[in-house]
C-alpha cells in the first residue's frame, strides 16, 4: 500500500477522531484526577454542546466556528449548574454514589435534547465538502479547524494549568487533596472550574464531531467508552496523556480495519486499553493509580 | 420498610389502573416504537404514518358501532427488556385488541414470546426483518408488512444486474437488518447470477469516522457501493465519507437508505449517482394515496419505513373491525382482509372498507408498500422499485422483479 | 377483565424484577463485599443466556449446537459458562483496582457483545437464537407467568439463602476485611487474589443465570439484548440505589427501579395525546430524576450495609472508595 494512501484514508481520519476523543478524554482525566470519579454524563453533556452550537447557527446564520465558543460557555454552565444541584451534595458520600447519579443525569441530559431538538439527524451545514490537496495529502479545512481548536484548547489548558494562580490550585487538589486544603486552597472555586473546563472541552468535543459527521441525540452516548479508554490509556490526570490516549485509540481504530475485520473495529479501544493496563497500569505517561 | 415499600407498590398500581380505566369503550391497538434507543431517529416518524392510519379510522365513522380507534404508543427502545416491558403494559393495562410493532427484532421476538402469543394478542410489525420471526411457533399471530430480507437482498441483486451494474463492493450494518439484505444479495448475485463482490464488510453503528472501512473496500476496485444501513443513521456518514473522498462512483442501497435525511444533509446535487431500492404497493396510486395523506398531516413520506408503518396499522383496523373488535378473532381477520381476493381496498379508503365488510363482502387491502398478502407464516411477499434522487426527491427508476 | 390485565402487568414485573435481582445479588458479591468495580455485567448476562439457549434449543442449522436437553441443564451450563469466562478475565484483571477495572470489564463486555453479534457459526450472530423452550410455557398465559414467577422465586430465594449464609459465615467477615483494609487481610495471612477471584466467579455466574432465566422467559435471546443500559447500568442503579453490601437491599434496589423504569411510562402516558412521542423522552428524564432524588435523601441505599460487631457501637463513616 502506498503511504500517501496510509496517510490520507487511515492516518488523517485517524489523527482527526482522535482529536475529538481527546477533548472528551482531558474532561474525563481532570474529572477523575480532582474529583475522583468516573463521569458518565460526559458524552451525553458533548451531545448538548453540539446542539446548542447548531440552535445559534440556525437562529443568527452565522458560521458554526463563530457558534463554537457560545456552545462552550453555554456547557460549561450546564456542567456547573449540574454540579451544584446534583453532585455537590454526594460529596462527601462513596465515589460510586456519583457514578451512579452522573448515570441518571446522561439520561436527563438526552432525553432534554431529544425534546428540544428533536431526533433528527442534522448537520451544521448542509452538502458536502471535498478534500484540499495538500502534496497529496487530502485534508478538508474543517479537519485542520478540528486538530487546531484541539491543539490551542488543550495548550491553553496546559499553559493554564502549569503558570496561573488557580491551575496551580487544581493540580495541587489533584496530587494531594489533603494538604492542599490544609494550605488553604478553595476547593469550591477548583471544583467549579474543573466543571467549567470540563464541560467546555466536552462541547468542544461534540461539535467537531458534528462537524465533521452529523448531529445525532445518541452520538455522544457511543463517544462515551473511547473516550474513557483514551484517559485511562494515557494516565489519569494528565492532559498531555489524554491527548495522546485520544490520539492513539483514534489512529488505532482506522488502522484497525487493514488486520481484523471490520465489525470489530470498536472493539480495538479496548484490546488496546487492556494492553496497556496490564503492562503499564498507570498508563503511558505516569498518571495516579487509582 | 418491605411492607411500607409493597403498600408504595400497590398504591401506585391502584393510581394506575384508575388513571387507566377507560372512559368510553374505546377500541385501542398498541403502537409500540423504538422510541428511545438506536433508531430513535427512525420511530417517531413511523409512529406518526401509524396514527394517519388510526386517524383515518375516526374521521370516517370508527370502528363498530363508532367507537373510536385509539393507538397506545409504547417504547420498546429497540431492546428485549424494553419491548417486552411496553407489550406487557400495552396489552394488559391498556387493554389493546393489536400492536403495531414493536419495529426491532430483537424486541418482535421477545415481546412475542413472552407477551402477545400466549396473550393471543395479534401483532404485526412494520420493520422486523429477521427471518427468525417467520419460525416463531406462533399460532398465526405474529405478520408483518416488510418482506423478510431474503426477497429484497435477491431482487436488489436482480435489478442491478440488469441495469449493468459490474464489480460491487457491500458494507452492511452488523444488525439483523443489514446482515439480512446483505447474505441475500451476496447469495443471489454472485452464486446465482455470477457477479462479483469484491468486498464484504459489516460495520458497527455509532462510529464517527468510516474512511478506512471505506478505503479497504474500495480495494478490490469495484466501482460500485452498496450499502445496507440507515440513511438517517450511520450509513449517512458513509455515504457522505464515500462522496466526500472520491471513493466508489455509484451507490446503491436497501430500503433502509432511501431516507429524506439522506438528500437533506448531503444536497440532490450529490447524490445523482446514488440509487435505493424501496417498497411499492403493486397499485402505484396506493403509494400516492398515502404519500399525500401523510404529507397533509405534516409527515415526510420519504422517511423510512413509514409505508410499511401505515399498512401495518390500517391492516389492523381492517382485521379489528372484521373480527368486530374482539381480539380473538383478529388474527384470522388479518388474513382475510388481505389475501389477495376480493374488493380492493386502498390506503385511507376506510369509510368503504367498513361498508363492505357490514355487507359481508370480501375485501383485499393494497397498501402503499405493497400488497400484503400474507402466507402462512404472516409473511407477505415484496413488490418493489429502485428510485433515484431527481430534482423533488425520489423517483422512481425501475420496478424490481 | 382490567383487573385480570393488573394481575398479569404485576405477574410480569414481578418476574422480570426476580431477574434483575439476581443479576443485582451477583453484583453484591463482587462490588458490595469484595470491592470490585464489575462494570460488564451484560458479557455475562450474555454469555449465560446463550449458553442455555444452545443446550436447551433443538438441532439448528449453520450454528453451533442446539442440544435440545433439558432447560435446567441449559441454566446449569448457564452458570458453569460464566464462570468459566470469568474466570480467566478475573485472574488478568482483577489486579486492577477500582475504576480500571470498570474500564478493564466493560471493554470486555463490549468484545463478547462483538462476538455474539458478528459470529454466526456460534450464536446465530445477529438474528440471535429464538424458539427457546419456556418451562410450563404451554399452559394460559396467566398460568404460565404464575409458574414461571415461582420457578424465578424459587431460584431467587435459593440464591439468596445460600449468598446470605455466605455472608454470615467466616468467609463473608474475610471479604469484607479485605474490602475495607487489603493490607490488614493480607497481613493476616489471607490468599487476597484467590479470594477475590472467587467472588467475582460466584457473582459471575449468578448473572449467567440471570441471562439464562431471561432468554428462556422470552424464548428467544438477540444481541439487542446486552445493551450495556439495560444489563449492566441498570443493575449498577439497582445495588447502589438498594444498599451495597446488604442482598435484601439488592433485591429491594432491583424491585424499586424496575417499577419506577416500568411505570413511569405508564405515567408520561398521561400527557396529552399530541406529545404521545415527546412523552418517551420525558420519560427518560424522570427516571433520572428519581434517581437523583433517591440519591440525595438515601446516599447509602434504601437498606444500608448492615452494620456488624464493633461498628455497631461505633458506627464509623467507613467510606469504601
Amino acid at each position: 500500500m502506498e503511504l500517501l494512501e496510509l496517510l490520507n484514508f487511515y492516518v488523517i481520519p485517524g489523527i482527526v477522531l482522535g482529536s475529538i476523543y481527546a477533548l472528551g478524554a482531558v474532561g474525563i482525566t481532570l474529572i477523575f484526577a480532582i474529583l475522583r470519579y468516573a463521569h458518565l454524563a460526559h458524552g451525553d453533556l458533548a451531545t448538548l454542546g453540539a446542539f446548542i452550537a447548531l440552535a445559534v447557527v440556525t437562529a443568527l446564520g452565522v458560521s458554526p466556528l463563530v457558534a463554537l465558543p457560545v456552545a462552550i460557555i453555554a456547557t460549561a454552565a450546564v456542567a456547573v449548574g449540574i454540579d451544584k444541584v446534583f453532585y455537590e451534595h454526594l460529596r462527601e458520600r462513596p465515589k460510586i454514589v456519583t457514578v451512579m447519579a452522573s448515570l441518571g443525569i446522561a439520561l436527563m441530559v438526552r432525553s432534554v435534547v431529544q425534546v428540544v431538538w428533536g431526533v433528527d439527524t442534522q448537520t451544521y451545514t448542509r452538502g458536502i465538502v471535498r478534500p484540499e490537496d495538500y502534496f497529496g495529502l487530502r485534508i478538508r479545512d474543517r479537519e485542520l479547524y478540528t486538530v487546531a481548536a484541539m491543539l490551542l484548547l488543550v495548550g491553553g489548558l496546559q499553559l493554564f494549568l502549569t503558570r496561573s494562580k488557580w491551575g496551580k490550585a487544581m493540580r495541587a487538589m489533584s496530587d494531594n487533596p489533603n494538604l492542599a486544603l490544609l494550605s488553604g486552597i478553595d476547593n469550591k472555586k477548583v471544583v467549579m472550574l474543573t466543571w467549567i473546563i470540563a464541560g467546555g472541552l466536552c462541547a468542544a468535543s461534540g461539535f467537531f464531531l458534528g462537524l465533521n459527521t452529523e448531529l445525532k441525540s445518541m452520538m455522544g452516548w457511543h463517544m462515551l467508552l473511547p473516550m474513557f479508554a483514551a484517559a485511562i490509556l494515557g494516565g489519569v490526570g494528565r492532559v498531555e496523556g489524554a491527548v495522546l490516549g485520544g490520539l492513539i485509540v483514534g489512529i488505532a481504530e482506522e488502522l484497525s480495519v487493514l488486520v481484523i475485520p471490520s465489525e470489530y473495529k470498536a472493539a480495538m479501544a479496548f484490546a488496546i486499553l487492556l494492553f496497556m493496563l496490564l503492562v503499564r497500569p498507570t498508563g503511558l505517561l505516569k498518571g495516579k493509580v487509582l | 420498610m418491605k411492607t411500607k415499600f409493597f403498600a408504595l407498590a400497590a398504591g401506585l398500581m391502584t393510581a394506575t389502573a384508575l388513571a387507566t380505566a377507560p372512559a368510553k369503550a374505546d377500541v385501542k391497538i398498541g403502537l409500540l416504537g423504538g422510541i428511545s434507543g438506536p433508531i430513535a431517529a427512525m420511530a417517531p416518524a413511523m409512529i406518526d404514518a401509524a396514527q394517519l392510519a388510526v386517524q383515518q379510522v375516526n374521521e370516517q365513522g370508527g370502528i363498530g358501532a363508532n367507537e373510536k380507534l385509539v393507538g397506545v404508543v409504547g417504547d420498546s427502545a429497540c431492546n428485549p427488556q424494553n419491548g417486552t416491558d411496553a407489550a406487557t403494559k400495552a396489552v394488559n393495562i391498556e387493554g389493546v385488541v393489536g400492536t403495531v410493532g414493536p419495529h426491532c427484532s430483537g424486541a418482535v421476538l421477545a415481546a412475542a414470546g413472552s407477551v402477545t402469543i400466549p396473550a393471543g394478542i395479534t401483532l404485526i410489525t412494520p420493520s422486523g426483518t429477521s427471518p427468525e420471526i417467520s419460525n416463531l411457533e406462533d399460532k398465526g399471530t405474529v405478520f408483518r408488512t416488510v418482506p423478510s430480507d431474503d426477497y429484497q437482498g435477491r431482487a436488489l441483486a436482480r435489478t442491478m444486474k440488469e441495469q449493468g451494474y459490474g464489480k460491487v463492493a457491500v458494507a452492511y450494518l452488523n444488525n439483523d437488518y443489514g446482515t439480512g439484505l446483505a447474505g441475500a444479495f451476496k447469495a443471489e448475485y454472485v452464486d446465482e447470477l455470477g457477479g462479483e463482490i469484491t468486498q464484504f464488510a459489516a460495520h458497527e453503528e455509532g462510529k464517527a469516522s468510516y474512511r478506512s472501512n471505506l478505503a479497504e473496500l474500495a480495494k478490490g476496485g469495484a466501482d460500485t457501493l452498496v450499502i445496507f444501513d440507515y440513511g438517517d443513521g450511520t450509513g449517512l456518514t458513509i455515504l457522505r465519507q464515500a462522496l466526500e473522498n472520491g471513493f466508489f462512483e455509484k451507490f446503491v442501497g436497501g430500503d433502509g437508505m432511501k431516507s429524506d435525511a439522506v438528500i437533506n444533509e448531503l444536497g440532490a446535487e450529490n447524490l445523482a449517482s446514488f440509487v435505493a431500492s424501496s417498497p411499492v404497493g403493486e397499485k402505484s396510486e396506493s403509494l400516492d394515496m398515502f404519500n399525500e395523506a401523510f404529507k397533509g398531516v405534516g409527515g415526510d413520506p420519504d422517511a423510512i419505513f413509514v409505508s410499511n408503518s401505515y399498512d401495518a396499522a390500517f391492516l389492523l383496523a381492517l382485521a379489528v373491525e372484521k373480527a368486530g373488535g374482539k381480539k380473538e378473532g383478529v388474527a384470522a381477520a388479518m388474513v382475510e382482509v388481505s389475501n389477495g381476493e376480493g374488493e380492493s381496498i386502498l390506503p385511507g379508503e376506510w369509510k368503504k372498507a367498513k361498508e363492505l365488510i357490514a355487507a359481508g363482502t370480501a375485501i383485499d387491502y393494497k397498501g402503499a408498500a405493497g400488497d400484503h398478502n400474507f402466507d402462512e407464516k404472516g409473511d407477505v411477499p415484496g413488490t418493489y422499485a429502485l428510485w433515484e434522487v431527481g430534482s423533488d426527491g425520489y423517483e422512481v427508476v425501475t420496478e424490481m422483479k | 377483565m382490567e383487573f385480570l390485565g393488573l394481575v398479569n402487568y404485576a405477574l410480569f414485573m414481578a418476574i422480570f424484577i426476580g431477574i434483575y435481582a439476581l443479576l443485582a445479588l451477583g453484583l453484591n458479591i463482587q462490588w458490595g463485599f469484595a470491592g470490585l468495580f464489575n462494570a460488564g455485567i451484560a458479557g455475562f448476562f450474555a454469555v449465560g443466556a446463550y449458553t442455555s439457549a444452545i443446550i436447551s434449543t433443538p438441532p439448528a442449522d449453520g450454528r453451533f449446537g442446539g442440544f435440545d436437553l433439558h432447560f435446567v441443564l441449559g441454566w446449569i451450563g448457564a452458570m458453569l459458562a460464566a464462570a468459566l469466562v470469568a474466570w480467566p478475565i478475573g485472574k488478568i484483571c482483577l489486579r486492577f483496582r477500582s475504576d480500571y477495572l470498570a474500564i478493564a470489564s466493560i471493554g470486555i463486555a463490549e468484545i463478547i457483545r462483538l462476538v455474539i453479534k458478528s459470529e454466526p457459526v456460534l450464536t446465530n450472530g445477529a438474528r440471535g437464537i429464538s424458539n427457546i423452550p419456556r418451562p410450563a410455557g404451554d399452559i394460559g398465559y396467566m398460568e404460565s407467568q404464575v409458574a414461571y414467577l415461582i420457578i424465578v422465586l424459587a431460584v431467587l430465594i435459593a440464591a439468596y439463602v445460600l449468598v446470605e449464609r455466605q455472608f454470615n459465615a467466616p468467609w463473608g467477615r474475610m471479604m469484607r476485611a479485605i474490602r475495607d483494609n487489603e493490607d490488614a487481610a493480607k497481613a493476616m495471612g489471607k490468599d487476597v487474589e484467590f479470594r477475590r477471584l472467587e467472588a467475582f466467579i460466584f457473582g459471575a455466574a449468578l448473572m449467567g443465570l440471570g441471562g439464562a432465566l431471561f432468554a428462556h422467559f422470552n424464548r428467544a435471546i438477540t444481541p439487542e439484548a446486552i445493551d450495556p443500559m439495560v444489563a449492566t447500568f441498570l443493575v449498577w442503579i439497582m445495588l447502589i440505589l438498594g444498599g451495597s453490601g446488604n442482598n435484601r437491599g439488592a433485591i429491594l434496589g432491583a424491585a424499586v427501579v424496575w417499577i419506577i423504569w416500568s411505570v413511569s411510562e405508564i405515567a408520561t402516558d398521561r400527557l396529552p395525546h399530541e406529545y404521545a412521542v415527546q412523552a418517551k423522552y420525558i420519560r427518560l428524564f424522570l427516571i433520572g430524576l428519581m434517581l437523583q432524588l433517591v440519591l440525595r435523601f438515601r446516599p447509602e441505599g434504601l437498606l444500608p450495609e448492615p452494620l456488624r460487631g464493633d461498628q455497631r457501637t461505633a458506627k464509623t463513616g467507613a467510606d469504601q472508595n
